[in-house]
């Protein structure tokens, strides 16, 4: 094994779930919801983006950011929908109603763009770099480092502008920060679709790695879930670190014990956690 | 003397249920739609002892469905056992999946045990997908007709007709565990745990010791409907832990309405009707069955029972308007 390609690996790997995963962490630390059509929001970012190139022939760089904006604006509309439950935090009825939806858009997406794996090609996946025995692609790079600026970005405008302040008292006290003239619907509605232009941003720059289906989705919910119990539950720096580490875990336990295992050890790993500290890693 | 009452009709009711299929013309295709009704009504039912009395969302109930279904294809394929002892061994396997699964979910709550419960079935299902010894991504196939000896004679059997007294029979007693289980002590403390946590907490009640036991009791009840589909389909694979089956349990269980005792069957049955009678294709199917979930509880959130009581309460306040 090849130490130093696989930490690149796990590096790489890391970044790409932080990404998937940080719509959910703000979701779910400042909205307090959860959202089971978060793979299949994934599945649709890379097949909005990848129809937008095959049918409507634009390139890659404005099909991602187009299928950012299509997602996010379902998101919009499936928010306006829940909001009723959202504003009881009717929590069960919200995590089935986001289940229904997800297998409304496995069923939607499968009619419309077919049951056949799709090649998603990104042409930054095609340049690599090479550094004597190690060698990584510009996708890479660009998801690394974007996924670095997006959490630090997310980050600042959470704990240093007024908008952040504004989502943290309606996470900490809705019924309270809707007195103050606070908005609260309309905070939901922004924390929403941000999770949805997240993930759908996560899918433009990670799912051309291997072909596209639109029975995927699974995995990334697993792997967003373990990523969000281990950071501690709202916690951005918490969830890239714990992006990171699961990344370095995917690539060694593929290197060293099995590829097709990875996600079940993965969830062994959380079920551990959950039993020896059910607050996650983070947790004092 | 109304309990007297309501016993009989309930008797004369499950008595009517088994000629359905022939009331219904007695074709293939009405057994087939009733057998499969009857069995994925009591795998709802298993899950709707969490989601109904625990008011948690379980979404890791087609694991002890698979589980049923691997064990039966698995012991009468591989060791020859019949109906009786594979049924046998798809409850204890569900009872100690349930089990394991139950600890290590005994401390959390909400979407936090909805997902692990989640996760647990994605990597059942890999598990499956990748282990040889249950038959890896072909499943395990030819699995022999349901072979049941009682006294000489053999109640089971391979095609639909043969299956429908079994499923059936299933069918009844499941629903006859269903009503013992809400008024037992464990479904009482079940539903004060859910209802009031401070209540039961002050009357002695350890919410944890309940949950773990609803959780391991509702188990079985889905694995046994996944040991009767094994036979039915002759066939179990990494199919049956699609979320098809997910979806189906939890709308089958919100339709009507949480809580009501024929709830899960009739909203199988409903849902079965449309997908072999109605379909309009395998996705126009799942963006049916998706929405329909979605839409009952954004709009109607305590199911069809909640419509009727709102038409019923308009139809007595009516008269008053007008007068």
């Amino acid at each position: 094994m090849n130490l130093a390609q696989q930490l690149i690996n796990g590096l790489v790997l890391g970044s790409g779930y932080a990404l998937i995963a940080i719509g959910w962490t703000v979701l779910l630390g400042a909205a307090r919801l959860v959202n089971f059509a978060h793979g299949q929001l994934y599945m649709l970012g890379a097949f909005v983006a990848w129809a937008i190139m095959q049918k409507l022939g634009f390139s890659y760089y404005l099909a991602v950011p187009l299928a950012v904006l299509t997602v996010g604006l379902l998101g919009v509309l499936l928010q306006v929908m829940m909001l009723p439950l959202v504003m009881q935090q009717n929590l069960t009825s919200l995590m089935i109603v986001t289940l229904g939806f997800g297998y409304v858009f496995t069923g939607g997406a499968s009619k419309i763009f077919g049951g056949d794996p799709q090649a998603f090609v990104s042409p930054l996946t095609a340049a690599s770099i090479r550094f004597g025995d190690v060698w990584f692609t510009w996708a890479d790079v660009v998801t690394l480092v974007g996924t670095l600026i997006l959490f630090a970005v997310l980050w600042l405008v959470l704990n240093r502008t007024r908008t952040g302040a504004i989502v943290r008292s309606v996470a900490e006290d809705p019924k309270l920060a809707q007195l103050f003239g606070i908005n609260a619907a309309l905070v939901y509605i922004g924390v929403f679709v941000f999770e949805c232009a997240a993930v759908a941003l996560g899918a433009g720059l990670v799912a051309p790695r291997s072909p596209i289906l639109t029975s995927m989705g699974f995995d990334e919910v697993i792997l967003t879930f373990v990523i969000v119990v281990l950071g501690g539950i709202g916690s951005v720096g918490g969830s890239l670190l714990a992006g990171f580490g699961l990344g370095m875990f995917t690539a060694l336990f593929g290197a060293l014990v099995s590829p097709a295992h990875t996600t079940a050890a993965a969830f062994f790993v959380l079920l551990a956690v959950l039993v020896l500290r059910p607050g996650g890693l983070a947790a004092k | 003397m109304i309990k007297r009452h309501s016993t009989s009709f309930a008797l004369v009711l499950a008595g009517l249920a088994y000629f359905v299929p022939t009331v219904a013309g007695g074709a293939p295709a009405a057994y087939t739609a009733c057998t499969t009704i009857a069995i994925l009504a009591v795998m709802s039912y298993g899950a709707d002892l969490i989601l109904s009395y625990l008011g948690e969302v379980s979404l890791g109930h087609t694991v002890f469905w698979a589980a049923g279904g691997y064990a039966a294809a698995l012991l009468s394929v591989n060791y020859g056992w019949n109906g009786w002892a594979t049924a046998g061994g798809a409850i204890v396997v569900a009872i100690i999946l349930a089990c394991l699964l139950g600890l290590a979910t005994l401390r959390t709550r909400e979407f936090v045990f909805s997902l692990v419960t989640y996760a647990a079935a994605v990597v059942a299902m890999e598990i499956a997908f990748n282990w040889s010894y249950l038959g890896g991504s072909d499943g395990i196939v030819g699995v022999p007709p349901l072979d049941l000896p009682l006294f000489g004679w053999n109640l089971g059997g391979g095609t639909n007709d043969e299956l429908w007294p079994i499923a059936w029979l299933l069918l009844m007693i499941t629903l006859l565990f269903i009503h013992r289980f809400r008024r037992s002590r464990l479904g009482v403390s079940a539903l004060m745990v859910h209802m009031n946590p401070d209540l039961a907490t002050a009357l002695g009640v350890d919410a944890r010791r309940v949950r773990l036991a609803v959780f391991v009791t509702s188990a079985p009840i889905s694995a046994l409907a996944g040991w009767l589909y094994a036979y039915q389909r002759a066939y179990v694979g990494t199919d049956m832990f699609e979320s098809y089956f997910l979806v189906l349990m939890l709308t089958a269980i919100v339709i009507v309405g949480r809580r009501m005792i024929l709830g899960p069957l009739v909203g199988t049955a409903l849902i079965i009707v449309q997908q072999n009678f109605f379909s309009i294709g395998g996705d126009g199917d799942k963006i049916v069955l998706g929405a329909v979930l979605a839409a009952i509880l954004l709009l109607w959130p305590k199911g069809l029972v909640g419509v009727w009581d709102l038409l019923a309460s308009r139809r007595a306040q009516a008269p008053r308007h007008s007068t």
